[in-house]
């Protein structure tokens, strides 16, 4: 009984991480309306840039670095943004899809190119998990969750306290309507990006603290952030967060029943019977509540 | 002068890939992020039947039924989804073929890949059967082009075009959408299948790590670069890439930079992918060039 515990506690703390990836990607969606393929890329380089500081030029302590590495990724985020989407969100859906695609790519290879391709580790020594009930948690993995929880009890006082995040939700709601009621559009979308990559950046800084960095996490991180998002509905920020802690869950339980080998592909078959049964995500309820 | 060769293959090839990824992306819209799934599908079931001592031929046409299968398999469900939705569905599946090809090693033996797979008896193996085999793709790319070319201009082309522009424009013509699009994947996919199976007994020798997500990247850039909706683009497409792809070999890099070789090529498609769709979507060749195509 233990061990599945261990195994739901596991699942929580990679879905507290996959809810602030999901958060992000819908957050974009539901403004957009366009699926940013490159949101991965902006997890990896969160992860990847404070690499950077830690190591030899900057060696900068592990906690100093977190906060440029941030900024840096939303510079990353706010810039794609102006210099690829904003030219093309008005023309065809596919073009816009591909060249997200093209700035997922080209991001993916510059992380190739200065760090190369093998795994890669904060270098941090393992600490003995805390025990409590027969379950194991390790302080990293308290950040994690602790974090996630900060980061979208900030947003869910953004959004439903400030003028800022009411002008989103009506932007999410309806884009046309929104600008016509005099809502500042590249406000509502700087802010947007700034918080998508953000949510990113820290995920994957949480995540590589945890576990490891390599070139692909990003892609991989983002088509498990997309089930989240689909879970609870495309749009939906509550839904997603949901949808994040059921994808870690479902995954983590899964390997007392899989190979660990078919542990990602039980995430990707669950998009798949999702999309195909419930387009709309299992979260109808929350539908209302953006 | 061998290697000449060994280029054209592999860019007439890619042409064939890219020439059924523009049957669908092109002609009908629908945005396949897994095609790659088809061209492993087919290399596989092609090459574990010709390690298996089936006629090359036989084992070829089986491939491509096994992708169109497969095509079939995907269209029906994924199809009730539109545009975005649908990218990801056929991105996660091909993700999932992928880590079938790698989990599964009683069949395929998995991240090790398959050895030694056969070519068509009559080529011969090795360098000296470059040039037959050089022939053998001509002939086909030829046959598919044409085939694709006579496709588009054909009612059934016109009506996919239709479906591209606005479905409900020909829900109204009375078209029926849903084995329109289905159509035209199983299509695509048979057509992908023959371009893994000329692959697979060409190169003869897979592995799962053939089949990625950076196999699609590079022909979606074929179909982009040279044209989608276009008869000859696609294959433009994948001989201008293949080409800079391999003279690439040819700069003097010193060997402690070899490295860096892959990443820096990958930053170019990326950023030629972001560039084509800021600067020219349509594509070297243009699908509206005249209107003589519609």
């Amino acid at each position: 009984m233990t061990y599945y515990a261990q195994l739901v506690l596991n699942g929580v703390i990679a879905g507290s991480i996959y809810a602030l990836f999901a958060v992000g990607l819908t957050m974009v969606y539901g403004v957009f309306r366009f699926i940013n393929f490159a949101h991965g890329e902006l997890i990896a380089w969160g992860a990847y840039l404070v690499l950077l500081l830690i190591n030899p030029p900057f060696s900068v302590p592990l906690y100093l670095a977190v906060l440029p590495a941030l900024l840096v990724t939303m510079a990353i985020g706010v810039g794609q943004d102006r210099y690829v989407y904003q030219p093309l969100i008005h023309g065809n859906r596919i073009t816009l899809l591909i060249a997200s695609i093209g700035v997922s790519y080209l991001l993916r290879n510059t992380i190739r190119l200065i760090w190369g391709s093998d795994l890669m580790t904060y270098g941090i020594r393992p600490v003995r998990g805390i025990q409590f009930a027969g379950l194991s948690i390790t302080p990293t993995q308290i950040l994690m969750i602790g974090a996630a929880v900060f980061f979208l009890g900030a947003l869910y006082f953004l959004l439903t306290r400030t003028i800022l995040g009411k002008s989103l939700r009506a932007v999410a709601d309806n884009m046309e309507l929104a600008a016509i009621m005099g809502i500042n559009m590249k406000k509502v979308s700087l802010t947007v990006w700034i918080l998508a990559s953000l949510f990113a950046g820290a995920g994957g800084f949480l995540l590589a603290l945890d576990t490891n960095l390599e070139p692909m996490m990003g892609m991989t991180n983002m088509i498990k952030a997309f089930a989240a998002v689909l879970l609870g509905g495309a749009g939906n920020v509550w839904g997603a967060l949901v949808g994040g802690l059921f994808i870690g869950i479902a995954e983590n339980v899964g390997v007392a029943f899989f190979s660990p080998g078919y542990k990602d592909f039980i995430s990707f078959a669950l998009i798949f019977l999702l999309l195909i049964l419930r387009p709309k995500g299992i979260f109808g309820v929350l539908a209302g509540v953006r | 002068m061998d290697y000449l060769l060994h280029i054209l293959i592999v860019a007439l090839i890619y042409g064939i890939f890219a020439i059924s990824l523009n049957l669908e992306l092109g002609y009908t819209g629908l945005y396949n992020f897994g095609h790659v799934a088809f061209f492993g599908i087919g290399a596989y079931t092609s090459a574990l039947l010709g390690l298996s001592g089936l006629p090359v031929s036989l084992s070829m046409a089986l491939g491509m039924a096994a992708a169109g299968v497969a095509g079939a398999l995907l269209a029906i469900p994924a199809l009730r989804l539109t545009g975005d939705f649908f990218g990801i569905a056929t991105l996660v599946f091909a993700e999932m073929v992928r880590l079938f090809f790698v989990n599964e090693r009683w069949l395929t033996k998995g991240p090790m890949g398959l050895p030694g797979i056969p070519r068509p008896s009559w080529i011969g193996e090795g360098i000296a059967g470059l040039p037959m085999f050089l022939l053998f793709c001509i002939l086909l790319t030829l046959l598919v082009a044409l085939t694709s070319r006579r496709l588009a201009t054909s009612p059934f082309g016109r009506a996919l075009k239709v479906v591209r522009e606005d479905e409900y424009v020909a829900q109204a013509l009375g078209k029926n959408v849903l084995s329109l699009k289905t159509r035209a994947i199983i299509f695509g996919s048979v057509l992908a299948g023959l371009a893994g199976c000329l692959w697979a007994h060409y190169i003869s020798y897979i592995s799962p790590s053939d089949f990625t997500l950076n196999e699609t990247i590079l022909v979606l850039l074929c179909v982009v670069l040279g044209g989608k909706g276009t008869n000859w683009g696609p294959v433009l497409g994948a001989f201008i890439i293949i080409f800079f792809q391999e003279a690439l070999r040819f700069l003097p890099i010193p060997a402690d930079f070899g490295r860096l070789v892959a990443p820096l090529q990958g930053m170019v498609y990326g950023f030629v992918l972001i560039l084509i769709m800021l600067k020219r979507p349509e594509g070297i060749v243009s699908e509206y060039r005249g209107l003589r195509q519609c």
